[in-house]
């Protein structure tokens, strides 16, 4: 088995596009809610969401023709370019065959989804598009990074919701250590669309205004978007052409609630962690810092916290929640957290829960980073990914030695 | 040594279900049947290969099922029968290690769509249905399928369109391989709906209607046992990508030699092959001369059931596998035999896999 590392960072966020803007994003606990621009919004009770304005493809892309793809598939590509390059990774100097993608996502391309429901209320079926057929494949993310990359490795989405980009990351990590590539971009993209944002409003799970994990007055999530793309590759093959990583990757752990499509089971998410420890070989005790879930509802809150106080038998390390920044991203969700994560050990600080006011007196023990970066030195660190269908997935990162 | 076993196999077809049903399919085809006026939008075409009679309440029970979309109903109903044609038992002692990984193109497309119709329809516009919104994620249906058998082991969605069913393999595969899980739901399962018709009819140059079902087999790690000799084993299996304006069937042809490499086999062995159908003349043509050129030879028999079961580009190569395993249980002149799976789809993702068959009951040599 090779040893993985983590040797670039494509973050598309709504707190900033590339590995150093991210970085200050976290550092400062910034926010990138906003009220929502890229759909009607009249009659809905909330309004706001993570949206990546400031997101332009043309300037990132050397390939895509950008008329033909969706906005999930952009926000693929460019996270992968801006990763090959923070990485220093010249992508033609690898024999393209052992270069692979692995993209994770909830819902694909979901403002296709959106405009071909549009367009049936107005229109009806007969009339629809073809580009909306051409569009909306969810396989298209990952083919969307190999095409502008032109890479002819492997090329795979893996759809399992919300902790799809730790299961892309899972499957990247064995394929470089088992030699099967030599770089693999991993990551995840999602869109901010109208009708999941319907869902999640009709569930009562959105917060009005902000997002407030591990409060005792939290009040929901809020829908966001992103592209957030990894580069990994043999601690060899970066020590070889000169790469500074920012962290190895140790093991992920997965497994399935198998009880609720929606709600979250504790005794099943604390195995998971448990599974991710051992496959990773660290202890609890190891852990120094933890990247939540943290989606800022009651449940996931309730639930994150009793899995922790379990697998970690009450001693359990700094826990932040990153989507107090950065909104829910979905299929990008557990990229933004790996990337956190690597930058806490890299850069030696603890990303913040924002918008913390006062401690749940139902997880009084837990240290949600309030609102400002700490500096720490983190050796190992975990990343929680749930997902509706309870597909639970954890990784594990460290320092690299 | 491969990369799995398959110890046993499910189907819901149009072409029925059983061995003998399957492989009388690939020489008299069952006619599509009329589906005018049976849903409630317009069709592209008058008929197809839908499975009208298809009923989850009298499969499953109205228990547990009243929201599943018809996905996650054909999905749940067809790994049941895997599990049984498997004689695997689920119990405690093994759900921990027990998985559901399954090939997609963008899930229920219906469920999603009608969900955003819903919010264009709807005063106010966010009242949607609660109950269905798990339905719009692309993984319910391999959720779904975990919670009604109770597997709590490794569950996956790939969306990968006709090329995922062999990633579904492969990222089984890797799985066994990293020690993840002792045996795998895997297939690929698609629901006929206006939307996945009208998604088929694009870019088609032939009058092929759409259809739905598709297959689960039972996956065990290689080198094992259980109960009796495998009815299979996936020797190899590789995927890549072919970027724009490069030679597909090039690129294609290479992946399938890639996969015979991986497990030793010449091309002059391979007695039948598959190619998951395809979105047009042009890429049918494609597929079988990457076949040929990779095999060196046009002596393989060809396995097709679009004919049958109608454009099934989800499921359309798990299909196939089943048929040629079909095969296998009917013929014992074609036990230890091997067939090729090559797919392909739109956007340049290609795979191939190698499969070593055997019917009920055969000696294994």
């Amino acid at each position: 088995m090779k040893r993985v590392v983590i040797t670039g960072l494509g973050p598309v966020s709504n707190i900033g596009i590339g590995a150093a803007a991210f970085e200050s994003g976290l550092r400062g606990g910034h926010t990138g809610i906003s009220a929502i621009t890229s759909f009607d919004t009249a009659g809905f009770p909330r309004t706001m969401a993570g949206e990546v304005r400031a997101f332009e493809p043309e300037p990132i892309l050397r390939r895509l023709d950008t008329a033909t793809w969706g906005r999930s598939s952009l926000f693929a590509a460019a996270a992968a370019r801006l990763a090959v390059r923070d990485a220093g990774l010249r992508v033609d100097r690898v024999p393209p065959h052992r270069v692979g993608v692995v993209v994770g996502t909830t819902s694909g391309e979901s403002k296709v989804t959106e405009e071909m429901g549009r367009r049936i209320v107005d229109h009806g079926f007969p009339a629809l598009p073809g580009e909306l057929a051409e569009q909306l494949p969810a396989g298209r993310l990952a083919a969307a990074v190999s095409e502008e990359l032109g890479v002819t490795g492997e090329s795979v989405t893996l759809a399992t919701a919300c902790s799809a980009s730790n299961y892309a990351l899972g499957y990247a990590y064995d394929l470089v250590a088992n030699g099967d590539a030599d770089v693999m971009l991993t990551g995840g993209a999602d869109s901010v669309c109208r009708w999941a944002h319907a869902g999640f409003v009709r569930l009562g799970a959105v917060a009005d205004k902000a997002c407030a994990p591990f409060d005792r007055d939290r009040s929901g999530m809020i829908t966001a978007e992103g592209g957030a793309m990894l580069v990994l590759e043999s601690a060899e093959h970066a020590r070889a052409r000169g790469a500074t990583p920012y962290a190895e990757v140790l093991g992920y752990g997965l497994n399935c609630d198998a009880r609720h499509m929606v709600a979250p089971d504790a005794a099943s998410i604390a195995e998971c962690m448990r599974l991710a420890h051992r496959n990773a070989g660290v202890r609890p005790d190891d852990v120094d810092y933890i990247c939540a879930h943290g989606t800022g509802t009651a449940a996931n809150d309730a639930t994150e916290a009793a899995a922790l106080e379990d697998a970690f038998d009450g001693r359990v390390p700094p826990v932040s929640s990153i989507k107090s920044m950065l909104g829910h991203t979905m299929g990008a969700a557990s990229a933004f957290g790996v990337m956190a994560t690597a930058l806490a050990i890299a850069r030696g600080f603890l990303p913040p829960t924002i918008n913390w006011s006062n401690p749940d007196p139902a997880m009084a023990r837990l240290d949600p980073i309030p609102n400002h970066a700490r500096p720490a030195r983190v050796r190992v660190a975990q990343n929680n990914g749930f997902a509706f269908g309870g597909n639970n997935a954890i990784v594990l990162l460290g320092a690299v030695s | 040594m491969s990369a799995l076993q398959i110890i046993g196999w499910g189907v819901t077809s149009p072409a029925g279900t059983d061995d003998q049903a399957l492989v009388g399919a690939l020489d008299r085809p069952p006619a599509p049947v009329e589906v005018t006026g049976r849903y409630d939008a317009p069709l592209p075409t008058p008929r197809a290969h839908a499975l009208l009679d298809f009923d989850v309440r009298a499969e499953l029970g109205r228990k547990g099922t009243s929201f599943f979309d018809r996905r996650t109903a054909l999905t749940v109903v067809t790994c049941r029968r895997a599990l049984a044609d498997a004689g695997l038992q689920v119990s405690d002692a093994n759900r921990h290690r027990i998985g559901v990984v399954l090939g997609t193109t963008a899930g229920s497309v219906r469920s999603s769509v009608d969900y955003a119709v819903d919010t264009f329809t709807q005063d106010p516009p966010y009242m949607v249905n609660p109950a269905l919104f798990p339905n719009t994620v692309m993984n319910c249906a391999a959720g779904q399928s975990a919670i009604w058998f109770n597997l709590t082991g490794v569950n996956a969605t790939l969306a990968g369109g006709r090329v995922a069913f062999l990633s579904v393999l492969r990222w089984c595969a890797n799985s066994f391989r990293s020690r993840q899980a002792d045996y795998l739901l895997a297939g690929a399962v698609e629901e006929f709906t206006p939307h996945t018709a009208w998604l088929s009819r694009h870019g088609r140059d032939d009058e092929l209607p759409a259809g739905e079902g598709g297959a689960v087999f039972v996956l065990r790690p290689p080198g094992g046992t259980h109960l009796r000799g495998p009815d299979a084993e996936v020797l190899a299996v590789t995927l890549g990508f072919c970027p724009r304006g490069r030679d597909r069937a090039e690129a294609l042809a290479g992946c399938l030699r890639g996969a015979l490499d991986r497990c030793g086999v010449g091309g002059d062995r391979v007695r039948m092959a598959a190619i998951g159908g395809a979105d047009d003349a042009a890429a049918r043509a494609t597929a079988w001369r990457a076949v040929e050129s990779a095999l060196g030879h046009s002596r393989v028999r060809r396995i097709a059931v679009d004919g049958a079961m109608g454009d099934n580009p989800t499921a359309g190569g798990a299909l196939e596998l089943a048929t040629v395993l079909a095969a296998h249980r009917q013929d014992p002149r074609l036990d230890g035999q091997l067939s090729v799976l090559v797919a392909q789809n739109r956007e340049g993702a290609v795979g191939a896999a190698v499969v070593r068959g055997w019917g009920r009951g055969s000696a294994r040599g």
